[in-house]
């Protein structure tokens, strides 16, 4: 003991010199899981931190408005004309934009990173693909009119109003092409050096980025954007949601992301830190495999468990402001979005309407995800569900395994969140309401659910130019799909996010890519 | 002659036992690794996972998905794969991670460090205090010194390591600012240090900034001391046995006879004949605190190689999974054969 005393002094005394070091001033630090990031590329990167990364170290033609994302701004291009085909539309690039290389921004960086994304046909290459685009005929779709002018056509049916959503979306990200092509390695389009490098014009880009550990960002002074405030965002990988929060608390991070319920509660009122619970563009629902057993393709039962979710009680007690109620498939905050919930916890009602289509003894699997929230959720169900006298037994696994499972078709029924891919309504409506018999594996087609006149409708709405009957198109879309399908939309998530309260600037929107940190200041 | 040529003939009898030795000491590290590969690779492919769709996203074709099925490999028979999995591994190519898209190789080369530095560090904290409460305890059997010894390793033991850490930062991090938070540096750090060891206590010690070197131990001392107390706790508990099983032998009988005092007796005679066990304990410690600090890893934001493999493992990520096993595997081989080798040459009861 006589040497345990003073060495674990001497090691505490070394400690309590360089514990409380505060955040430097000029840096954004932020504690979040970054363990997901597969990829930095536009192109390629699909996961929550590559995607809230590429708003801040990428530009597009057109951006969502910050504060209002259905309000699409010029952005590297200040003008467009649509064609007279309706199948085309020639764009004014902005004039001395230039890339953080000091590169300037030219027509062929345009077609460059539009035509890679289909070339390299990465995961989220299809929601360019949308456009008829292939890796055959990309690069006749894409043209050089002028120095500054580009002109982008595509072969599907669908409007040009459509068509700039897509190109708001991330993966329409414009990267320099002088100094991605420099860092070609055996035909890859610079895929490889882009998964951890950056090389665009928006107001960051990548300093230093170490996997599973940590990424920062360095200002771009020249970015067309305008210079940011503050010099540097330093993202660091903290996995534990509770370690997150102690961090913020204690001074050392700035923003903690996707905390849990448990830890907003304990930091209301603490001082020093603000809460925020932004909706996400994230729906929870159940989902049944109509084709697994008669009983599952009865729209009795579909129109009983819309009567069985305890809606208000899963989202107020049990997951305390995580989530909000929501019953239709566009998340609130998306054009034409239904924010109506008619359905609301009523354990006889569903009973009645069981006897009525003479169901009796029903049961089912439900396969979920071992995760929080989803086997709280699962379990809060089954017990709903019991006293409308409807078993439920819930087969809990790892995620991975129960999406191969549902995407097999090996399941009963399951309960899953479900995000938007692009900030546009057809992003929801072609996975809820679309099931072409063509192999795409939409989420109607997991569930063996065959609707050849809302598929219709899904299209019609993609074509359709004028912004007023699109909302209408979507309405009536979502009220058939409320009343009448084989899922239960119960909730939409709310991203919880724990600030320091020094903290100014921070915009962040629904979609998970709007993420904006060129304005905070602290 | 005959004396020379009989000293000849036993060298080189005693130079082929040896060289004979080591080689089969290889061959049976080699069949090992490959069993153990064989294993793994055979429990990934019954994985419900599949890991194309991992990679290829939800929205892939049927041409994409492929596509990608066949860049790797999974189109062809499973032995085939092994095979050609093995021809890779020959070269050092351990193939690409679908979680983090580098190479596997390169993955565990920045991963490993993490881990080595908190496992040793933390074996250190647990060799030392563990013989120290052992000895006390075993100084007097049955005293409150002893009971204290027991109760302290029965917490290491028993308290999840998780928790503790938790705890642990909430006591010395939050409230009494004796330690610094998760993550292996501060911010202010993190931007200057160039990574040349992949250990932080090294390499900020060799860029000559102290004030980062005490950085690098503010962050790393509770970590090392959480995870220490589960090898302290092992170590306490399995020396105090040993110990006192040693002294109930006849030469301690006889060295009490002769009047030594009771720790003399303990640290000249018993100690030294219990080496054999502790070296056993510390080797199997060490082993475990390499591939078992996860739970650490997570709760301190400590990029090591036990956070990477349970990734991975989530992940149905297959390179990374079978890379991370060989690796883990060949340590195991290796701290067991060192502790052999330890054994061997400390103990001639063993030869």
């Amino acid at each position: 003991m006589k040497i345990a005393v003073p060495s674990v002094i001497a090691l505490a005394l070394a400690a309590s010199f360089a514990a409380s070091a505060a955040t430097p001033a000029d840096t954004l630090v932020i504690a979040q899981s970054i363990d997901d990031a597969k990829s930095f590329d536009p192109a390629d990167g699909f996961e929550l931190t590559s995607v809230q990364a590429f708003t801040n170290l990428y530009q597009r033609l057109v951006q969502s408005d910050p504060q209002n994302p259905i309000d699409l701004k010029p952005t590297l291009a200040t003008s467009w004309t649509p064609g007279s085909d309706n199948r085309s539309m020639t764009f004014t690039l902005r004039e001395g934009a230039k890339f953080a290389s000091g590169n300037p921004l030219r027509p062929e960086d345009v077609i460059f990173s539009l035509s890679r994304v289909v070339k390299l046909n990465l995961d989220p290459s299809f929601i360019l693909t949308q456009l008829g685009w292939t890796k055959e005929n990309v690069d006749a779709q894409l043209k050089k009119i002028d120095d500054n002018h580009v002109q982008i056509s595509w072969s599907a049916n669908v409007s040009p109003t459509y068509v700039l959503s897509l190109l708001a979306a991330p993966v329409s990200s414009i990267v320099d092409e002088k100094t991605v092509t420099a860092h070609e390695q055996n035909g890859d389009l610079g895929n490889k050096w882009l998964a951890l490098n950056s090389a665009g014009s928006g107001p960051y880009q990548i300093r230093k980025y170490i996997p599973h550990e940590v990424v920062l960002f360095s200002a771009n002074p020249t970015s067309p954007a305008g210079a940011p405030k503050l010099k540097n965002v330093l993202i660091k990988n903290v996995p534990e949601p509770a370690a997150r929060r102690l961090l913020l608390e204690q001074g050392d991070a700035d923003i903690a992301r996707n905390l849990g319920a448990d830890q907003m509660a304990s930091l209301k009122g603490k001082a020093g830190v603000k809460t925020l619970a932004v909706p996400m563009a994230s729906l929870y629902y159940i989902q049944f495999n109509i084709d697994a057993n008669p009983v599952l393709k009865n729209p009795a039962l579909w129109e009983a468990s819309r009567y069985l979710f305890d809606y208000k009680g899963i989202a107020n007690d049990l997951l305390k402001g995580q989530f909000q109620v929501h019953q239709s498939f566009l998340p609130e905050g998306f054009l034409g979005a239904l924010n109506e919930n008619p359905y609301s916890y009523d354990p006889e009602k569903a009973k009645a309407i069981l006897k009525k289509a003479g169901l009796t003894n029903v049961s089912f699997k439900l396969a979920v995800s071992n995760q929080p929230p989803y086997l709280d959720i699962a379990q809060a169900l089954q017990a709903s569900f019991a006293k409308g006298g409807v078993k439920v037994e819930v087969q809990p696994g790892i995620s991975s395994e129960v999406a191969t499972r549902v995407k097999a078709h090996q399941y009963e029924s399951t309960l899953n969140a479900w995000g938007a891919d692009y900030f546009d309504p057809n992003t929801n409506a072609a996975a809820f309401a679309y099931n072409p018999e063509d192999g795409s594996k939409t989420l109607a087609w997991r569930s063996n659910w065959h609707i050849p006149e809302l598929s219709k409708q899904t299209l019609a709405a993609t074509a359709e130019t004028d912004k007023a009957k699109r909302v209408e198109l979507y309405e009536k879309m979502q009220r058939e799909v409320q009343k009448n399908s084989p899922y239960v939309i119960g909730m939409q998530a709310r991203n919880l996010v724990a600030l320091r309260d020094n903290l100014k600037g921070y915009v962040q929107g629904i979609n998970p890519d709007m993420v904006y940190y060129s304005q905070v200041t602290k | 002659m005959a004396v020379a040529e009989h000293s000849a003939g036993s060298s080189a009898r005693l130079f082929w036992r040896r060289s004979g030795g080591a080689l089969s000491a290889l061959l049976s590290l080699v069949v090992t690794l490959l069993g153990l590969l064989v294993f793994t690779f055979a429990l990934s492919h019954l994985s419900p996972v599949d890991p194309v769709l991992q990679i290829a996203g939800d929205h892939a074709s049927e041409s994409t998905y492929a596509q990608v099925r066949a860049s790797l490999g999974l189109d062809q028979p499973v032995p085939l794969q092994f095979w050609h999995y093995l021809e890779h591994l020959v070269r050092g190519d351990l193939g690409i991670s679908s979680i983090t898209n580098q190479p596997v190789a390169s993955d565990l080369l920045r991963t490993f460090p993490a881990t080595i530095e908190l496992a040793t560090c933390a074996m250190i904290f647990g060799a030392v205090f563990g013989i120290l409460l052992a000895l006390l305890a075993a100084w007097k059997p049955g005293s409150v010194l002893d009971n204290v010894a027991r109760m302290i390793s029965l917490l290491g033991y028993s308290v999840p390591v998780f928790w503790l850490g938790l705890l642990g930062l909430l006591l010395f991090y939050a409230v009494l600012h004796w330690s610094a938070g998760p993550g292996r540096l501060d911010d202010i750090w993190i931007y200057t240090l160039e990574p040349k060891t992949g250990l932080v206590l090294i390499d900020s010690w060799l860029s000559g900034d102290m004030e980062m070197f005490r950085n690098a131990i503010a962050h790393l001392w509770l970590p090392v001391v959480v995870l220490g107390l589960l090898s302290m706790a092992t170590i306490t508990r399995l020396l105090r046995a040993a110990l006192l099983e040693e002294s109930s032998k006849e030469y301690v009988t006889l060295a009490r006879a002769k009047g030594a005092s009771r720790g003399r007796i303990l640290l000249l005679h018993i100690f030294p004949n219990v080496r054999g066990t502790l070296i056993t304990v510390l080797a199997l410690s060490y082993a475990t605190l390499l591939e078992g600090s996860v739970l650490t890893e997570t709760v301190f934001a400590w990029p090591g190689v036990g956070r990477y493999m349970t990734t991975a493992l989530f992940a149905s990520d297959t390179p990374a999974i079978l890379g991370s096993t060989l690796l883990i595997g060949g340590c195991f081989i290796a701290i067991n054969a060192l502790a052999d080798a330890l054994t061997y040459l400390t103990d001639p009861r063993t030869r």
